[in-house]
């Protein structure tokens, strides 16, 4: 299974990253394979290429702030989660898309 | 209407774009004009004659500080609505400034300019003419509709409204103003940075602009404590702390010095239920001293980088101190050895729901 994800939170210095980092370590426990772009302050960071967006099964956003060129996932499946929720609960978001996108 | 209620539900969503993208012009312009009063020496703006290069770099700053309104109002329309939103909602939000409607003339601008703009965006056009939708409708009426609205019926209400809060808020006697202490340092340290924590301190930086600097010198202070506080307790109790922690702790510490609250979430994540409370206590005691001290801030900022812009310098360390060791203290006194702590459950099933745009 693959994922991509975005995230972004309003003052771009911590939430972002932290989150982003969270998603990572629970995707990689659960294989799933993801990619993790940061909106943060200084700019987007290890952006999404648009093959990697047209081969993703889910996309995860956070819903802190908007997120920056949402237009790209037009069509795609996409999950909305807290920043927190990213940073506590990455293990049960895991479980829990596994589980949406079995069914 | 079912659209429009969709986007009021994320109102907070749309504010704290608007309030991230703002951040930077209030720092920048902020810091370079406290600067520039500073090295002045007399608390006030430099000479154009005597002071010349002083004068020039308060004027920096000073037009960093106009575009701040704008800019958030801009960014709020953003996220509403995408780019197309951005020139409607920020000249709006200009026009508003510029009649005294604020901080509070931004919020309505940027709202109204998201909200035009989404609605303008559905008018259907050939193809052919689909172009002239962004690069000219959009931009024309929309900025007509909304600045159009702040200049002839919305500007001037706001404006009387924000000299109502602004008079309201210079008023506060001492009592009050150690009540509304104790709410932004509950505010600012309960989520370190996140929707709570932002809503306050967008509330410090619309006194700012409306030139109450005292709620400023109170978040100032209450912002830097959390992540003061987690590394003042690693300092003082090592064996509470596990190796990654002490680690974050010293991040947290320099954090703190320059006023960022998110140093404390690391700590806040992996044992909520004693760190929050313990940062909510000591931020709310530290806003309360500073509040009795009389400490004013002219930057809306926080932690030691904004002392040169600060009157009573004693003051506003004392408030930071105190607040910072009171958490730290409590803290401490909460939490166990590291042998005894139990893994917190993080496992919790989550509701999600898949969407599509």
């Amino acid at each position: 299974m693959k994922m991509v994800a975005v995230t972004s939170c309003p003052s771009g210095v911590a939430h972002t990253y932290l989150s982003a980092e969270s998603l990572a370590v629970a995707a990689k426990k659960n294989g799933i394979e993801i990619k993790v772009e940061t909106q943060g302050s200084i700019g987007i960071e290890n952006e999404l290429t648009a093959e990697e967006i047209v081969a993703a099964d889910i996309v995860i956003l956070t819903n802190a702030v908007a997120i920056k060129n949402e237009e790209r996932f037009k069509g795609k499946p996409i999950v909305r989660v807290s920043v927190g929720d990213c940073i506590k609960k990455g293990d049960a978001i895991m479980r829990n898309i596994k589980k949406k996108l079995e069914k | 209407m079912k659209e429009l209620l969709g986007i009021l539900k994320d109102t907070r969503r749309h504010l704290m774009s608007g309030v991230s993208y703002m951040i930077p012009f209030v720092v920048g312009g902020g810091i370079l004009l406290a600067l520039s009063v500073v090295f002045y020496g007399q608390g006030a703006v430099p000479d154009a004659t005597t002071h010349q290069f002083l004068y020039e770099l308060f004027n920096i700053g000073a037009k960093g500080f106009s575009l701040m309104i704008p800019i958030m109002a801009g960014y709020i329309g953003f996220s509403i609505a995408d780019r197309p939103a951005i020139a409607p909602a920020a000249i709006g939000a200009a026009v508003g400034d510029a009649m005294g409607a604020g901080f509070l003339g931004g919020l309505v601008a940027g709202f109204l300019g998201g909200i035009v703009v989404y609605y303008l965006k559905k008018i259907k056009l050939p193809k052919s003419l689909k172009s002239l939708l962004t690069i000219i409708i959009i931009p024309v009426v929309g900025t007509f509709i909304v600045a159009g609205s702040m200049q002839w019926v919305l500007g001037g209400p706001i404006a009387a409204a924000t000299l109502f809060l602004t008079d309201f808020l210079a008023s506060l006697s001492s009592g009050s103003i150690v009540i509304l202490a104790i709410v932004m340092g509950c505010m600012i340290a309960f989520d370190m940075g996140g929707p709570v924590n932002k809503v306050a301190y967008a509330f410090a930086i619309m006194s700012v602009s409306n030139g109450n600097y005292n709620i400023a010198g109170i978040s100032a202070i209450c912002v830097a404590i959390p992540s003061l506080a987690v590394g003042i307790a690693t300092f003082m109790a090592p064996k509470k702390f596990k190796e990654e922690e002490l680690e974050a702790g010293k991040a947290g510490f320099l954090m703190g010095l320059i006023g960022i609250t998110e140093g404390a979430i690391p700590f806040a994540a992996a044992d909520p239920l004693k760190v929050i409370p313990a940062n909510m206590i000591g931020s709310a005691v530290g806003g309360s001293i500073a509040a009795l001290l009389g400490v004013t801030t002219t930057v809306a900022w926080g932690g030691i980088i904004v002392l040169p812009a600060s009157t009573n310098i004693i003051g506003f360390l004392i408030a930071l101190a105190v607040g910072s060791i009171v958490a730290a203290v409590i803290m401490v006194s909460l939490k166990k050895e590291v042998a005894f702590e139990e893994e917190e459950d993080f496992d919790d099933d989550i509701e999600l729901e898949i969407e599509f745009i």
